[in-house]
């Protein structure tokens, strides 16, 4: 058995703070959206919080942002063009059939490349892609008599409200796959504990990080 | 808010019985203020005290012999002050023979008109809304061409009070716009305040509704985003009843409230506060059916396959241990 120190302090402590705000927007968002259905957060109320855990979110993405550029984190989203689709293959086949018949993880985490390529891949587009879409979005929204009233002959606060919700969804996606996949480690909670210690285990040298 | 007559002259030809009392009684208490000199008229433009000396007696009025209705004289020196004709004289807008007491008859038959004033005015053409455009808008407006005896001798005064009437402003609190601005609908039309005659039974949310917006946000056609809203009043089977209006994606309206919500945030509580405790936001504004449904029923879909998949692992699982056992 080996273990690997592949989560340093910062990163957890960004992920959890992150999935927490995850949370928040995702509640809190809906008790907007959806104003009107029984279950859901007070309308102002909601307000409060979505704003405010936006504007955390904010802050925590380019925190993100920085600490990738300066603690070499960064090294796990620069893609290898090498061979790049033979891994996304190799990884989806593993995932649609070889997952079903015990076939081995086809790739090892190692301190120099903790993600798989489809991780990598869904990635960097959920933080370098999504996330800066969602955000300025958010902020478009708070912030919209800056913008033009129209863009395209289309009032702009509908296009950022639209932006914004198909964003939100495609993260709601997101973090739906992303839970069920992190249980497909070597045992069901090995990539969630990983996520928490920063020890990723490894007792056959066939994990998935 | 309304002052139907203010235009029409302080003299009352033909004042018997009891309009005769309160000409008395007005006459002493004029007689009393001019004793004691009263303090606030002196706050005032010079050119206006002599005629706040009396104008501003709460109780100024007389009944109209014709209506039968109390016509109220009085002007609140301070409404007056603060408002759009604040630093104007008295004589600026009315006749300089108002200046003789009693007035003379023939002042009575004075009509002032809003129009032809405010396009003398030297920034008349700079304005981005024309007082031209108001006349046009309010030709058209339900108050001008309607029948009823009630909408008889409508006039921008009617909603206007001259004396008090000042635009909002970016900034203001737009709760108190908002009742403001209704309280002026509302002071002739009575029956809204009745739950049983109220037309807008139809309208979920009537209270939260009357706080939030004005009457004419529906009860006006659209105008361009960079003009204020019309004057031209529509009737109530004519004005908005869709609420996607508002409440989803046509840009205009959603804009106007939105937007003007917006300024007014920015301008109260500075972009920090702002971001925390947006007040603009409109319930629906992001609802979008189409892309509501194929959202839900894309996630949907994946929670069925992320079920499919985990129930396909844990078959996988159980057979590797069968095969171990």
């Amino acid at each position: 058995m080996s273990e690997l120190y592949l989560y340093p302090r910062w990163v957890r402590f960004w992920h959890w703070t992150n999935a927490l705000l995850f949370i928040l927007l995702m509640v809190s968002g809906a008790s907007m959206h959806f104003n009107g259905v029984g279950w859901l957060l007070n309308f102002q109320v909601a307000i409060t919080v979505h704003n405010t855990a936006g504007i955390l979110l904010t802050i925590g993405w380019i925190g993100f942002i920085i600490g990738n550029l300066v603690s070499g984190n960064g090294r796990h989203y620069h893609v290898q063009l090498r061979g790049f689709f033979k891994r996304l293959i190799t990884q989806s086949i593993y995932y649609g059939y070889g997952i079903f018949r015990n076939a081995p993880h086809p790739f090892h985490p190692s301190s120099e490349a903790k993600l798989n390529t489809l991780q990598q891949v869904t990635y960097i587009g959920v933080m370098y892609l999504l996330m800066p879409l969602l955000v300025l979005s958010g902020w478009a929204f708070l912030f919209s008599v800056y913008l033009p009233d129209t863009l395209l002959g289309i009032g702009s606060v509908w296009i950022v409200a639209m932006s914004h919700l198909t964003i939100a969804y495609l993260l709601v996606l997101f973090l739906l796959v992303h839970i069920y996949i992190i249980t497909t480690g070597e045992k069901v909670l090995t990539n969630m504990r990983a996520m928490l210690t920063g020890w990723h285990r490894d007792t056959h040298q066939e994990t998935e990080g | 808010m309304r002052r139907r007559v203010i235009n029409e002259g302080d003299t009352q030809p033909g004042v018997t019985g009891p309009q005769r009392l309160l000409t008395i009684v007005t006459t002493l208490l004029l007689l009393g203020g001019l004793h004691a000199g009263p303090a606030s008229a002196q706050d005032e433009a010079p050119d206006n005290k002599d005629c706040l000396r009396c104008h501003q007696m709460a109780t100024l009025a007389y009944r109209d012999p014709g209506s039968g209705e109390i016509v109220d004289l009085s002007v609140d020196p301070k409404a007056l002050s603060h408002s759009a004709h604040g630093e104007l004289a008295c004589s600026d807008c009315h006749n300089a023979d108002y200046e003789q007491y009693p007035h003379p008859d023939r002042l009575k038959r004075e009509r002032l008109a809003c129009v032809g004033c405010h396009e003398e005015q030297d920034d008349a053409q700079a304005r981005v809304y024309r007082f031209e455009t108001i006349d046009e808008e309010f030709q058209h407006s339900i108050h001008v061409t309607s029948d009823a005896p009630e909408a008889a001798d409508f006039s921008c005064h009617s909603c206007h009070d001259p004396h008090a009437f000042r635009n909002s402003e970016v900034g203001e609190d737009i709760a108190q716009i908002v009742r403001d601005d209704n309280a002026i609908c509302l002071s002739c039309h009575e029956e809204l305040k009745d739950p049983y005659r109220d037309p807008h039974l139809w309208l979920p949310k009537r209270e939260k509704h009357r706080e939030a917006v004005r009457c004419l946000d529906c009860h006006t056609p659209l105008t361009q985003s960079d003009q204020p809203v019309s004057h031209q009043i529509l009737a109530g089977e004519d004005s908005n009843r869709d609420c996607v209006k508002c409440h989803s994606k046509a840009p205009e309206l959603l804009n106007r409230l939105y937007q003007y919500r917006s300024e007014t945030d920015l301008a109260n509580k500075g972009w920090i506060s702002k971001a925390v405790f947006n007040e603009a936001y409109v319930v629906g504004m992001s609802r979008n059916p189409v892309v509501d449904r194929s959202a839900l029923a894309i996630i949907g879909i994946t929670l069925l396959v992320l079920g499919a998949h985990g129930y396909g692992r844990y078959r996988a699982y159980r057979r590797s241990k069968e095969d171990q056992a």
